[in-house]
């Protein structure tokens, strides 16, 4: 954060139109999972409390940010919503590095949408840093025909070091807190370690492995 | 990554087939602007029966109703009354017309793709229309070199995919470029969308041939980059119109094809904001920065209203951007377009945005901001300006014109355009032509450009409907040099009467 901060800074010396915005915090927030799963969703939902009717696949990548205020802090969630599709893979990787938190999404009512979840864990130990807080999401729970049984879902993230939640970006189930909450405890991490500082210098995250899998066994019950 | 590449050539197909606005013709426009006819021959049998002979069966057109696709302009906004279309297949047969014509006072108007924006490229009145449709042969293209060679009326669309099967493209790139033919674009020195990049067609035609009025054939085709031997006289026949000449051939500067190309569209609360962007867009991106586009949120609502496009954005923004970039190496150029959307993100400058390399869901994005002209003028009259401004000034006309025209019948005022390059498109929409309204925009909106030191035609050329207002953005010292040498070029002053002079 401290870097992120400095170099605001220096921007706005360099400049008089550079508009410095009121918040201490801001955290990259990644979505990634199949195609069709419902990222898009949970994000509109989210940024925008709605339920969009059928648009389309996301193809490339769209962000946005949201602000919002845990523990009186203002905190800015820098949110990337990733295509899903095979052929465009490619263009999420340089993402994953720079994220503070990955959401890592399944539908709960689509059996090979999990079956794919080792691949995406694959894809993020090869490309995202390994203190990044990782969330495992399964979505649509407001659908009669759930295929993944809750402790499945749980025992996988449990497995994984991952944090656990079950959504439904329809009904607005449990969105605003995957986010409020995903908000509340990078800024926990942030104030206890200071985050690491990914851009500067990523030789200095020196392979050490606390966060994430320290974080997982009690994040697992916070979150779930 | 092949793919990346041809995204303009199906960007434009539809394109292809030429969009006519869904209004009815416009009043002549002697009579709607109250023109007096220059004394030129009228055209008669006798000179039919030449054209005739001289350029065989498909190129003469006497037909009115066939005529009439040649008087009215893209916008519906002039009209002519030629009864005489020549359709030369060669540049002798231009050249025995020019002189047969220049022999008995006989206007003419030359005429490209018909895409003008300012009523460049139809009659007035009775000028017999010489379009250059016919000429439409690729003559050479050098590979290494990166150069083409071709007639002038090629379109400008074809040109680009021929050159895209052999790793270069066109330096010039424009929402009508499935219609307008690349003689057009020279002899108006059109700008277009990929001017930020690769210069404007003073820098990128290596050489041509042209007509004079008299019928001499000026050959300066040369396919040099560097050539510094005696006046450099193609640069008379780029951006007068034709009024000095026609052209007749061209040698063009062909970049590579970029192999990897990334558009970014960002939502922006305010113009402040959009300058910002553009700031560190040519920081952060500097050596792949290909456009930097802007446009308002009504330019938006009309696109999304009048051809049902889609809002690439799920949200609703005052201003919108887009940000391409152009490189060889895709990785490389992703990592610093995320950069620079991490960085506008954090410093709080934009709030929503996508980013793609796919080539149709570039293409998309491109098509909102390419069909915007189109969008506007389906279902209104469009008061059309294309001005520079100080990019500190920009945007402002738009609440300074909202402000004049208050009491005015307007529908909309919208500005979008080439940001990168100080060229905003400022729009005043009504239901049909106004006269009130033409007479408090003009020349108010010439002043102010003028006052702001800015230019009141970026892009578009004088034509007929700025050739009143040319002194705005010339010196009467430049103005008089620019008659003697039309004097001397053309002294009956049969070619393009009405345009670019009064
Ligand atoms: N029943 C239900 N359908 C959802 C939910 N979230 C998304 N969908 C649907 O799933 C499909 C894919 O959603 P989208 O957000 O585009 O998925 P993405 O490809 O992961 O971004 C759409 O038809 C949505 O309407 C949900 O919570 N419940
Ligand atoms: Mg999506």
């Amino acid at each position: 954060m401290k870097g992120l901060r400095t170099s605001i800074i220096q921007e706005k010396k360099r400049t008089e139109f550079v508009i410095m915005e009121d918040y201490k915090f801001l955290f990259k927030v990644v979505l990634v999972g199949n195609a069709g799963v419902g990222k898009t969703c949970l994000v509109r939902r989210f940024t925008q409390g709605l339920f969009p009717p059928g648009q389309g696949a996301t193809i490339g990548v769209d962000f946005m940010i949201k602000t919002v205020e845990v523990e009186n802090e203002i905190v800015k969630l820098q949110i990337w919503d990733t295509a899903g599709q095979e052929r465009f893979r490619s263009i999420t990787q340089s993402y994953y590095r720079s994220a503070h938190a990955l959401i890592l999404v399944y539908d709960i009512s689509c059996q090979p949408t999990f079956d794919c979840l080792p691949d995406w864990l694959r894809e993020i130990e090869e490309y995202a840093s390994n203190k990044v807080l990782r969330i495992l999401v399964g979505n649509k729970i407001d659908r009669e025909d759930r295929e993944i049984p809750t402790h499945v879902g749980e025992d996988f993230a449990q497995r994984h070091g991952m944090y656990f939640l079950e959504t439904s970006a329809k009904e607005a189930e449990n969105v605003e807190r995957l986010f409020m909450e995903i908000a509340a405890e990078l800024m926990e991490q942030a104030r206890c370690k200071e985050l690491p500082r990914y851009e500067q210098n990523t030789t200095s995250l020196n392979g050490k492995t606390t966060s994430i899998g320290d974080a997982g066994i009690c994040g697992c019950s916070r979150l779930s | 990554m092949m793919l990346a590449m041809g995204r303009r050539l199906k960007a434009i197909e539809c394109f292809l087939r030429r969009w006519v606005s869904s209004r009815p013709d416009p009043e002549l426009t002697a009579l709607r602007y109250n023109v007096k006819r220059g004394s030129y021959a009228v055209p008669n049998d006798t000179h039919v029966a030449f054209f005739e002979k001289l350029l065989g069966p498909g190129g003469v057109i006497t037909d009115s109703q066939e005529c009439d696709a040649y008087n009215v302009d893209w916008l519906k906004i002039v009209k002519g009354s030629s009864r005489l279309v020549l359709r030369p297949r060669s540049t002798e047969e231009v050249s025995a017309v020019l002189r047969y014509c220049d022999e008995r006072r006989l206007a003419l108007c030359p005429q490209s793709g018909n895409t003008s924006l300012v009523g460049g490229s139809v009659p007035v009145f009775d000028e017999i229309v010489l379009s250059m449709r016919l000429m439409d042969r690729i003559i050479h293209t050098d590979e290494l070199a990166g150069v083409v060679v071709c007639e002038a009326g090629c379109v400008l669309q074809r040109l680009d995919e021929h050159l895209s099967g052999r790793d270069l493209m066109m330096p010039i790139d424009l929402g009508a470029k499935g219609s307008c033919l690349i003689g057009g674009n020279v002899s108006t020195n059109a700008g277009g969308l990929r001017l930020l990049r690769y210069g404007n067609l003073h820098g990128n035609v290596l050489g041509l041939e042209a007509v004079m009025a008299n019928g001499n054939v000026i050959d300066c085709l040369n396919t040099l980059k560097k050539d510094n031997t005696g006046y450099h006289l193609k640069h008379l026949f780029i951006g007068s119109e034709g009024t000095l000449g026609v052209v007749t051939k061209l040698a063009i500067q062909c970049p590579n094809l970029p192999k990897a190309i990334n558009v970014a569209f960002l939502g922006l609360r305010d113009f402040k904001k959009v300058l910002e962007t553009y700031r560190l867009a040519k920081g952060e991106l500097s050596e792949i920065l290909s456009s930097c586009e802007m446009m308002d949120r009504v330019s938006m609502d009309i696109a999304e209203q009048a051809l049902g496009l889609k809002n690439p954005l799920a949200s609703e923004n005052d201003f919108y951007m887009l940000i391409e970039t152009s490189g060889s190496q895709l990785s490389h150029d992703e990592e610093k377009v995320k950069a620079f959307l991490e960085k506008v993100m954090e410093l709080g400058i934009v709030d929503d945005g996508t980013v793609t390399s796919d080539p149709s869901k570039i293409q998309k994005i491109w098509e909102v901001r390419e069909r915007l002209a189109e969008a506007m003028s389906k279902e209104h009259y469009l008061f059309k300006y294309d001005i520079s401004l100080p990019l500190s000034e920009f945007y402002s006309i738009v609440a300074v014109l909202k402000d004049h025209l208050k009491d005015c019948d307007v529908r909309y005022i919208t500005g979008f355009g080439h940001l990168g390059d100080g060229n905003l498109h400022v729009q005043v929409l009504t239901s049909d032509y106004d006269a009130k309204v033409n007479a408090r925009l003009e020349p108010f909106i010439f002043e102010y450009t003028s006052k702001m030191r800015g230019s009141i035609s970026a892009e578009h050329g004088i034509g007929f409907k700025k050739a009143k207002f040319l002194r705005y953005s010339k010196d009467e010292s430049a103005i008089e040099l620019m008659r003697n040498m039309k004097r001397a070029m053309d002294p009956n002053g049969i070619l393009n009467p009405y345009k670019v002079f009064t």
